[in-house]
């Protein structure tokens, strides 16, 4: 095993594109500490919770081979997320993971981290929130994610998560992008299972975060103006400072647009479609592809032909893409692991003709998603958990 | 480099503001100060927006005019009237949300030494009685019991002053506030005795009765914080506009509870005491 | 809703105008400029910028903190050149020294302040106004609030990604393109321009 200084610096470009790898038979958290191993992670902090914990084990696992530079368990989500902004400010490349009611402790920091500009890379691992207690898979909670400012990118697999991880960083410390994104990939069903994940081999770590790219400054007394409050108020009574505050939001978003390109140069297109032509399409995203995989293969058995969007950028969302892609689609059916219906709504509100949606199926509290409940919503449209 | 970026472009000089210039060649960078020198030099926080009378606003002048590195030294705020003041300050600071301070302070301090290995940054926090004992409170405690090298500072006005006057934990038993109708019904939070519990290596109480102490204490807390441990300053500073008395009239309740219920109070470990020791030329 | 073919023209534009990143308009890749949202190449932006500030009744340059507070070698060459072009093209520069919001009272003759931008325009009757050494969010702001409420046509010259609220913008602007834009501006004065 090499250590840390053995590894040659590398862009993004080389460590995604280039660099050999080999297939390994690992699980998703370990997927995590293969991709954090290679990232050049200043600061990693941790706090448990079920089904993320073993990731962030195995980040402290790396931080005490010394591939990580500095490594703690905060006292609790809300704590954690903060720490992470201060380090950040602070100029270091961070990397934490949450999911479920951790997500929820935290979720005052999520805003305040786009706001703020933060290029802060953080995996959530989905899972149910109370009450009553589940710590089973759900996606829940990037529904109400969505619209905190970070961008958001759903793995199907522990491959998605290893390369959405690793090229998160380069994106996210773009001078024009500098806003956090979250690799979501779905508690348990990845996270603890073992499957064949194409590692990069060679000595090679990303290069480090430079904070003298920020489009804000760095707090560290190095960087002009040295006054400076991250970040000031502006809201006096008058119409200057709201629309300052406005444009300021306006700014974020805009950040997120201009991140696309960069996503796009890394992750190719923001969907990825079979079967484009078919009249039936399946949308998903995470690990409810890989059940409409399996669907779409029984419906063929069946004579019946069903294509599949499979959306892998949620936040900025791909609209023209979904759009263009469900453009002649008579039916669009939306496999999800939740209650709300989350990317139904988000497509619903994309495409004209919403009618074509035939809602569901949705599980939820840990329920499984058997191919069969996906076949059974194209062939008859029954009302699964809506 | 960081009293680098204290220093002006000379092609721009003609150009900059005064304030500016006043800054650079008669403030604090490079040229530690006290709360005696307060009136003869640029100070960091110049105009704000705090009340008249405002305590707090004049605890906040003497601490910043005794930063015995403002060039090194970032500040964590948190949400309350010490804020609106903080947007003015000449010093690299942070507000994210309200009572996250301690945490962000142990993030950048992190930062900071693995940024800056051959450097003494200063990370100190500066919030109110509410951000750091109540909203806070876990986050103050534990950057104590984590050892994190941070300075805390509480500015006890034992309310909710810029939410317009609710109890907080730091309010005296038994006073009506907004959300304690019927008088507050326990006691004034002891977070002296709970900051020398959780392992601080220097407590001090102070208040805007007296500034010399505020600046004494305060300028020990930074020093110790450095090489030995976390610390943490308490300074009572009423406010006249929740109190509804007269500007004028809000140093006197600071010394009437100076000589009551408010006292001085210091808490030094043995480490601590010999390291300021070894600073003594 | 995205706007088709949206540009980035001189204000005043409206109540709240949008980010112009949000309807289409790109960053310039390396080797080009932006132009009202339209991606041009270098040079033609420098002709432009330089021809724009050189028609200016009142051009005025802002530069921000990243300039007016180092004292390198490279800023100091930086500020030379700033003020050589300022002089070439008859500017005055008026400081932006740093980002905080300074209400109510900040002197619009002596500072421009990122977050009230308009009342240093206005109260200057500034027609066009340059950005340079400003952090890229802060520019962003202050160049939209410009847009939004003023008639001032708006110039960045960003040493990193440019800017899409500008109404013209250089991407990696550094002292080397500096130089250039002002030997273009010399370029055109002697072929009769103002």
């Amino acid at each position: 095993m090499p250590s840390y200084n053995d590894l040659k610096e590398v862009s993004t470009e080389y460590m995604l594109f280039k660099a050999k790898r080999e297939e390994q038979f690992i699980t998703g958290s370990e997927a995590v500490r293969e991709a954090v191993r290679r990232a050049n992670i200043e600061v990693a902090i941790s706090y448990p919770i079920t089904p993320q914990s073993e990731s962030m084990h195995l980040v402290g696992d790396l931080y005490a081979e010394g591939f990580v530079k500095e490594y703690f368990r905060g006292e609790n989500e809300f704590a954690v997320m903060s720490e992470i902004a201060g380090a950040a400010m602070g100029g270091a490349r961070t990397f934490t993971a949450t999911c479920g009611p951790g997500t929820l402790r935290a979720f005052e920091n999520f805003p305040m981290w786009a706001g703020a500009r933060l290029p802060i890379v953080m995996a959530f691992m989905p899972r149910g929130v109370n009450s009553p207690l589940t710590i089973q898979p759900d996606t829940i909670e990037m529904g109400f994610l969505l619209d905190t400012g970070i961008m958001m990118l759903h793995a199907e697999n522990a491959q998605d998560l290893y390369d959405m991880l690793l090229m998160s960083f380069d994106i996210v410390e773009q001078t024009s992008v500098h806003i956090p994104i979250g690799v979501f990939i779905d508690g348990f069903f990845v996270t603890h299972t073992r499957q064949k994940v194409h590692i990069v081999t060679e000595d090679v770590r990303l290069k480090p975060y430079n904070p003298s790219l920020s489009p804000v400054p760095i707090m560290d007394m190095e960087t002009p103006p040295f006054r400076c409050m991250r970040d000031p108020f502006v809201m006096k009574s008058n119409y200057i400072s709201y629309a300052a505050h406005a444009s300021w939001q306006q700014e974020i978003m805009a950040s997120a647009q201009r991140a696309k390109r960069h996503i796009k140069k890394y992750l190719g297109n923001f969907i990825e479609q079979e079967n484009p032509s078919a009249p039936i399409q399946i949308v998903a995203s995470g690990t409810a592809v890989s059940q409409s995989r399996e669907a779409i293969k029984m419906l063929k058995e069946d004579g019946i032909s069903a294509g599949l969007v499979k959306v892998k950028l949620i936040r900025p969302f791909p609209t023209k893409e979904i759009k263009n892609a469900l453009s002649k689609t008579e039916k669009i059916i939306i496999p999800e692991f939740n209650r709300t219906g989350w990317l139904a709504r988000e497509i619903a509100s994309t495409i004209p003709n919403n009618d074509r949606i035939v809602p569901g199926p949705r599980v939820y509290g840990g329920m499984t998603m058997p191919p069969e409940v996906i076949v059974e919503v194209v062939k008859n449209g029954t009302p699964i958990g809506i | 480099m960081s009293l680098d970026i204290t220093k002006i472009n000379p092609h721009f000089e003609d150009v900059m503001p005064q304030e500016y210039i006043d800054l650079v060649k008669n403030g604090p960078f490079g040229n530690e100060k006290s709360q005696k020198d307060l009136g003869t030099f640029k100070e960091l926080l110049e105009e704000h927006p705090l009340c008249a009378g405002c305590n707090l606003a004049l605890a906040f002048r003497i601490l910043v005019g005794s930063l015995p590195n403002p060039e090194d030294t970032i500040i964590v705020g948190s949400t309350g009237c010490s804020s609106l003041a903080f947007s003015q300050l000449a010093l690299h600071n942070i507000h994210s949300v309200f009572g996250n301070q301690n945490a962000v302070a142990t993030g950048l301090k992190t930062a900071l030494r693995l940024r800056f290995p051959d450097k003494i940054k200063d990370v100190i926090v500066m919030a109110g009685d509410g951000a750091t004992a109540d909203i806070g409170l876990d986050m103050t405690l534990h950057s104590w019991f984590r050892g994190d090298k941070i300075t805390t500072v509480m500015f006890d006005n034992e309310l909710y002053a810029n939410t317009g006057g609710q109890e907080s934990g730091m309010s005296v038993r038994d006073t009506v506030l907004y959300m304690a109708p019927k008088g507050k019904k326990f006691n004034k939070i002891n977070l002296p005795d709970m900051a020398i519990a959780a392992g601080c290596s220097y407590v001090a109480v102070v208040s805007t009765a007296r500034t010399k102490p505020i600046s004494d204490c305060f300028k020990k807390a930074v020093l110790i914080t450095r090489e030995i441990g976390p610390t943490y300053i308490q300074i009572y500073t009423p406010c006249p506009t929740n109190l509804k008395i007269k500007p004028y009239e809000s140093k006197k309740v600071a010394t009437d509870r100076s000589k009551s219920d408010y006292q001085f109070r210091e808490h030094i470990t043995d480490d601590a005491k010999k390291y300021l020791e070894s600073l003594k030329p | 809703m995205q706007k088709e073919n949206y540009k980035v023209l001189k204000g005043p534009e409206s109540y709240l105008p949008p980010a112009a990143a949000l309807h289409g308009v790109s960053l310039p890749e390396k080797g080009e400029g932006l132009i009202e949202g339209k991606c041009v190449s270098e040079n033609t932006c420098i002709q432009y910028i330089a021809l724009k500030l050189l028609e200016a009744k009142n051009p005025t340059f802002f530069p921000g903190p990243l300039l007016l507070w180092r004292t390198t070698e490279y800023a100091l060459q930086r500020g030379k050149l700033v003020r050589e072009i300022a002089k070439e093209v008859n500017a005055r520069v008026i400081p932006m020294p740093d980002y905080r919001p300074k209400y109510p009272m900040i002197n619009p003759a002596v500072e421009i302040n990122p977050n009230h931008p308009n009342l240093t325009i206005w109260h200057n009757k500034i027609d066009v106004g340059i950005f340079i050494g400003v952090h890229c969010h802060q520019a962003n702001l202050a160049l939209k609030i410009i847009r939004g409420g003023t008639d001032c046509y708006t110039i960045a010259l960003c040493a990193e990604e440019g800017h899409e609220e500008a109404n013209a913008s250089l991407r990696n602007a550094d002292n080397k393109i500096l130089q250039k834009l002002l030997e273009t501006i010399k370029e055109i004065k002697k072929g009769g321009a103002k």
